[in-house]
């Protein structure tokens, strides 16, 4: 059986310009976890682990009972704050996030609910009992490249935000990210983050 | 020879002890000294630290010249890598990666360079017939060894043979040629010029692994990652603090690549029962040289040569008789192989104290 590569198989979805452009994102189904706070503080950090000690444990159980081999997705995660104020005025402790990661459709909730079982008896982090299983449509966006330290997001989201008011489109005020390059060993000034908006006309 | 290398392993120990007596100085003037005195000694170590790395290097170098002029006197024998680390006192288990990472080529590669060198000279100064050169350079026909020759000297030996001003080049990376009736007394060794590599020395505590072990091409080990995630998934032990852990066993400049031996390591807290396929070990701990290699799984070697010709070489330190291994930081599956990053780990012999 064929390696599923949802990446690649949706490449419509993850294409990044280097200047802004529409896009439509289907329904896709995710792994997910919430919660609060900076990115990069402590609970984000346990959040994208347990994230990915889910992913891994989903993954290589079901692959080794023959239900099919899948590629582990990049990290997706969406930002937005409580009542729709604006994220850069808003305190970064104040900040919601969904951290996703795409996941093929024959992958169950019960797998995921076994998975934190067995995590949680292996005594890693309690959050894995906090990832779920969603559907997600992104719908329409205005997606591009960035490339640099995430605290310099700032100069591509005007970027995109002047490409919405020419085209006459509303921001709904979600911000969402997918990270292409790992931030533990790529240094600020090479990362690659697509950065995603989603709008409403 | 080897009353040479004696020499420069006294030196070396004197830039030890003497270092060690600025330690036991300090020591004892202890809290009383002042802290420009402090300074100025510590100048002083700096300067005897780089003393001693340049006694290091040059003792690694006197003993890579006693093995190329064994080489060299030899060039008509088989020459096996247990007998060239022995000419050094090498040991044998890292001896090929410290030869083709100071030297810039394998000691196959060399070999056959010399061999082809010499048979210039013969070209040049004797009148034996190509064929009787071409067999003596380890050739079976003189149509291999003319289109060898044709491919470094860029003229046939018939034609080479006739020229006036044709030389035969050099093309090594390091300065080691061949030389006739005389020993080779020392080369520059071999310096990439891209040789900007971080190495840390970490102590590692012993890691308790379950793995599964690999013979074959490295490009096949998937196999072997597949039974053990299969077999640890399940359990609850991937994610978190698990590392993945990669033991080879040989150098792949060396061993046929369907000889490698390879292990598949994930660590783990305590053994558990499982499948006959998945055995437990201890990685060693101990003192080691960490390097980053970033980028696809296919030019690990070239790190792995930096990392044992080039660093080892000018560090104050020896390799230990224990394998390498590598720590694979993020998933080959969804990562872009020029964005892989891999720490290798060079076991290094405890620093020699008193």
């Amino acid at each position: 059986m064929d390696k599923i590569d949802l990446f690649k198989l949706h490449k419509a979805d993850y294409i990044a310009p280097k200047k802004p452009q529409l896009c439509q994102v289907d329904n896709g189904h995710y792994l997910a976890i919430n919660g609060m706070g900076g990115p990069g503080e402590e609970s984000f950090n346990d959040a994208v682990t347990a994230l990915y000690a889910v992913a891994y444990t989903v993954k290589m159980t079901r692959k080794k009972m023959a239900l099919g081999d899948y590629v582990i997705c990049k990290l997706e995660a969406r930002y937005w704050s409580e009542e729709g104020k604006c994220l850069s005025q808003a305190d970064k402790s104040q900040w919601h996030w969904q951290l996703m990661i795409r996941t093929p459709v024959n992958v169950e909730l019960n797998d995921i609910e076994q998975a934190a079982k067995v995590l949680t008896e292996k005594g890693k982090t309690q959050s894995v009992n906090n990832v779920n299983l969603i559907e997600h449509e992104f719908s329409h966006c205005i997606q591009m490249l960035h490339i640099g330290p995430y605290e310099e997001e700032s100069r591509t989201i005007e970027e995109m935000a002047a490409f919405s008011k020419e085209h006459r489109l509303v921001a709904t005020g979600e911000h969402c990210e997918i990270y292409i390059s790992d931030p533990r060993r790529i240094p600020a000034e090479r990362l690659k983050t697509i950065l995603r908006m989603p709008v409403s006309n | 020879m080897r009353k040479k290398h004696q020499f420069s392993f006294c030196y070396q120990h004197y830039a030890y002890s003497s270092q060690q007596w600025c330690w036991q100085f300090i020591i004892s003037i202890g809290y009383k000294c002042e802290a420009i005195c402090f300074m100025l000694l510590m100048d002083t170590l700096a300067v005897q630290k780089k003393i001693m790395r340049k006694t290091t290097q040059q003792s690694y170098i006197a003993r890579m010249v006693n093995v190329v002029n064994y080489i060299q006197k030899n060039l008509d024998s088989d020459l096996t890598l247990e007998d060239l680390a022995e000419q050094a006192n090498f040991s044998r288990y890292h001896f090929h990666r410290i030869f083709s990472g100071m030297l810039g080529e394998s000691v196959k590669e060399l070999v056959r360079r010399l061999r082809l060198e010499r048979a210039a000279i013969q070209l040049k100064t004797s009148s034996e017939s190509i064929l009787t050169i071409s067999l003596a350079a380890g050739y079976e026909s003189d149509m291999a060894f003319s289109r060898a020759f044709k491919a470094r000297a860029g003229v046939l030996p018939s034609k080479f043979r006739k020229s006036e001003q044709t030389r035969f080049p050099c093309l090594s990376l390091s300065s080691v040629r061949y030389v006739t009736n005389e020993h080779i007394s020392s080369f520059e060794p071999f310096i990439d010029k891209e040789f900007n590599m971080n190495v840390m020395i970490k102590q590692v505590d012993d890691i308790l692994v379950a793995c599964v072990g690999h013979q074959g091409p490295y490009q096949e080990c998937g196999h072997a990652w597949d039974t053990l995630c299969g077999a640890l998934a399940p359990e609850g032990l991937l994610g978190g603090d698990a590392r993945m852990i990669g033991v080879s066993y040989d150098d792949p400049d060396v061993v046929a690549p369907e000889l490698l031996r390879y292990e598949a390591c994930i660590s783990v807290e305590q053994e558990f029962s499982t499948t006959d396929e998945i055995s437990f070990k201890t990685i060693a701990g101990g003192c080691y040289a960490v390097a980053t290699h970033i980028g696809t799984y296919e030019n690990l070697h070239e790190t792995y040569r930096k990392l044992f010709g080039q660093w080892l070489s000018h560090s104050d330190y020896d390799s230990a008789d224990k394998p390498c291994f590598e720590v694979y930081l993020n998933d080959p599956e969804s990562t872009e192989p020029e964005d892989l990053i891999t720490d290798i780990y060079l076991p290094l012999k405890e620093q020699a104290h008193g």
